[in-house]
């Protein structure tokens, strides 16, 4: 699983898989290993989060601002509620962030985005069989540990074949 | 370039693994804690299974995939090892499955046709190997939930949760008493039921009479079909075929030429399982008729069929679209 997220952020996974690895990364470790791989990234690039020291400098630099006390004026009022609209749905967009970037991410790699939409083509394209062929179905229940598991299950399937178990 | 990236990535990781996040002691705990999973899962599958097989029991069980329910009789004997078997399903045209030693057949009344599978049914539980043991825990979260009822019996629930996208979850309630299955229900990565299956009545243990194991028609009516499907199990061999892209955790147990009925030559078939399902992989030679190709599935089992060159692959198995269709567009000559 991590080498395909770390295929899936260089945009190196191919539409077969990439159903599968979004799907995978709604797991929580997948999505710790996700996050990981970034920081590791951009702490690489240097392009990482802040740099050490910052909540002191930010501390001083607050403490020097000069505290208005003077009420706003009545025309402010739109702006601030637009303002405070948009504090929250900053907060919302940090708590999804790391699910948005996956999904972003996904969409901006112009390879993935390509091969997923030829796939979508493809699969359009070809006829879907209809129901599922009883030979098969009988041939691969004899091997299936599930099918033990369930006794009988498995013929309550090809039971149910209504249609697809004629020859 | 790309497994420069990835080396990087995972040994950066490595490194805060074992120097930050886990003490080896922990290491150690979790290793053990794994390892006796793995066993009581085993043992669990192990127990409903040979209960499935030894007991007498006869019930009504309703079937569920999706908007449709099914309801259908089932009959099982179990004579010193030998097990007979009636399945008769009560909505929709009829149809009648009994099994008997080494022998299926499938009774179609309204086409007036049977079809008769020589298979043993090998069912008969293949114990499974180490590994496919130690998949049941490492791929699966599992759990044993006591103190549940179905259908009037006291049962254990055992949850097999995946860990990855590319397979379903899987909850199994058995009978506390005897261990025999009443309900199983299959979901997808999303929560949602695939597919279900209880019985509303059960008698276990029941007194079984072979007349009530025995077909309704118990000699074919002459105007009816007979389909016959040639004797001869599988052969064990090398296909020529390989899956490039298995996902983690299923092993191939089983590779081999089977002949199927209606097909001139034998079709490759090769069986892969992660120790609770199994996917199968099958590959025959593309006639000019042209083969339905694409994705269909029931309930849990999804079907994918795609054409190689000059070859059908089509492949099976109770596991997610995405899964099945990575095996089948990994099939290769090897």
């Amino acid at each position: 699983m991590n080498e395909n997220i770390s295929r899936l952020m260089d945009g190196e996974i191919d539409a077969t898989e990439l159903d599968a690895v979004c799907v995978a990364l709604k797991r929580h470790d997948a999505m710790v290993t996700w996050t990981c791989y970034h920081v590791i990234g951009d702490a690489m690039r240097g392009s990482g989060g802040p740099r050490e020291g910052f909540a002191a400098r930010f501390a001083s630099r607050f403490a020097e601002e000069p505290t208005v006390l003077a009420p706003a004026p009545l025309r402010g009022r739109p702006l601030a509620i637009a303002t405070w609209g948009w504090a929250i749905a900053a907060t919302l967009a940090a708590v999804t962030v790391v699910g948005w970037t996956a999904s972003s991410l996904v969409g901006e790699t112009p390879a993935a985005v390509a091969k997923a939409g030829e796939a979508t083509a493809v699969s359009a394209a070809r006829v879907r069989p209809s129901t599922i062929p009883a030979d098969y179905l009988l041939a691969h229940q004899e091997y299936s540990p599930g099918a033990s598991i369930r006794g009988v299950g498995p013929y309550v399937r090809a039971v149910a074949t209504q249609d697809g178990d004629r020859p | 370039m790309a497994s420069t990236r990835l080396r990087r990535r995972l040994f950066v990781q490595r490194i805060f693994v074992q120097r930050v996040a886990l003490a080896p002691v922990a290491w150690a705990l979790l290793t053990f804690a794994s390892s006796a999973r793995a066993d009581d899962a085993a043992q669990w599958v192990a127990r409903v299974a040979h209960a499935a097989r030894q007991l007498n029991y006869v019930g009504t069980i309703v079937y569920q995939q999706g908007a449709r329910v099914e309801t259908s009789r089932l009959t099982h004997l179990s004579d010193n090892g030998r097990e007979y078997e009636k399945l008769v399903n009560l909505d929709g045209p009829a149809r009648e499955v009994v099994r008997t030693l080494g022998e299926v057949r499938i009774y179609y009344p309204d086409a007036k046709m049977v079809r008769i599978e020589p298979r043993t049914f090998r069912n008969a539980f293949p114990s499974l190997s180490a590994e496919q043991q130690k998949s049941l825990t490492q791929f699966y979260d599992f759990h044993l939930v006591t103190g549940e009822r179905v259908g009037g019996h006291a049962a254990d629930v055992a949850i097999f949760e995946p860990k990855d996208g590319l397979r379903y979850g899987h909850r199994f309630w058995a009978d506390t008493a005897t261990g025999l299955l009443l309900k199983a229900r299959v979901m997808n990565e999303r929560g949602e039921v695939v597919e279900q299956f209880a019985f509303t009545d059960l008698t276990v243990n029941a007194k079984i009479e072979p007349a009530m194991v025995e077909p309704t028609f118990a000699a074919v009516p002459p105007d009816w079909t007979v389909k016959e499907a040639s004797a001869g199990d599988v052969a064990p061999n090398e296909t020529g075929w390989a899956v490039t892209r298995v996902p983690p955790g299923f092993v191939k147990i089983m590779e081999g030429f089977r002949k199927l009925r209606g097909r001139r030559d034998p079709v490759a078939h090769l069986v892969f399982s992660d120790g609770l399902v199994a996917i199968s992989v099958f590959v025959e030679p593309y006639t000019t008729a042209p083969a339905p190709t694409g994705m269909t599935h029931q309930g849990g089992l999804n079907v994918y069929s795609i054409r190689q060159d000059d070859h059908l692959v089509t492949v099976l198995g109770e596991a997610p679209g995405a899964t099945v269709r990575l095996i089948g567009n990994s099939v290769s000559h090897r």
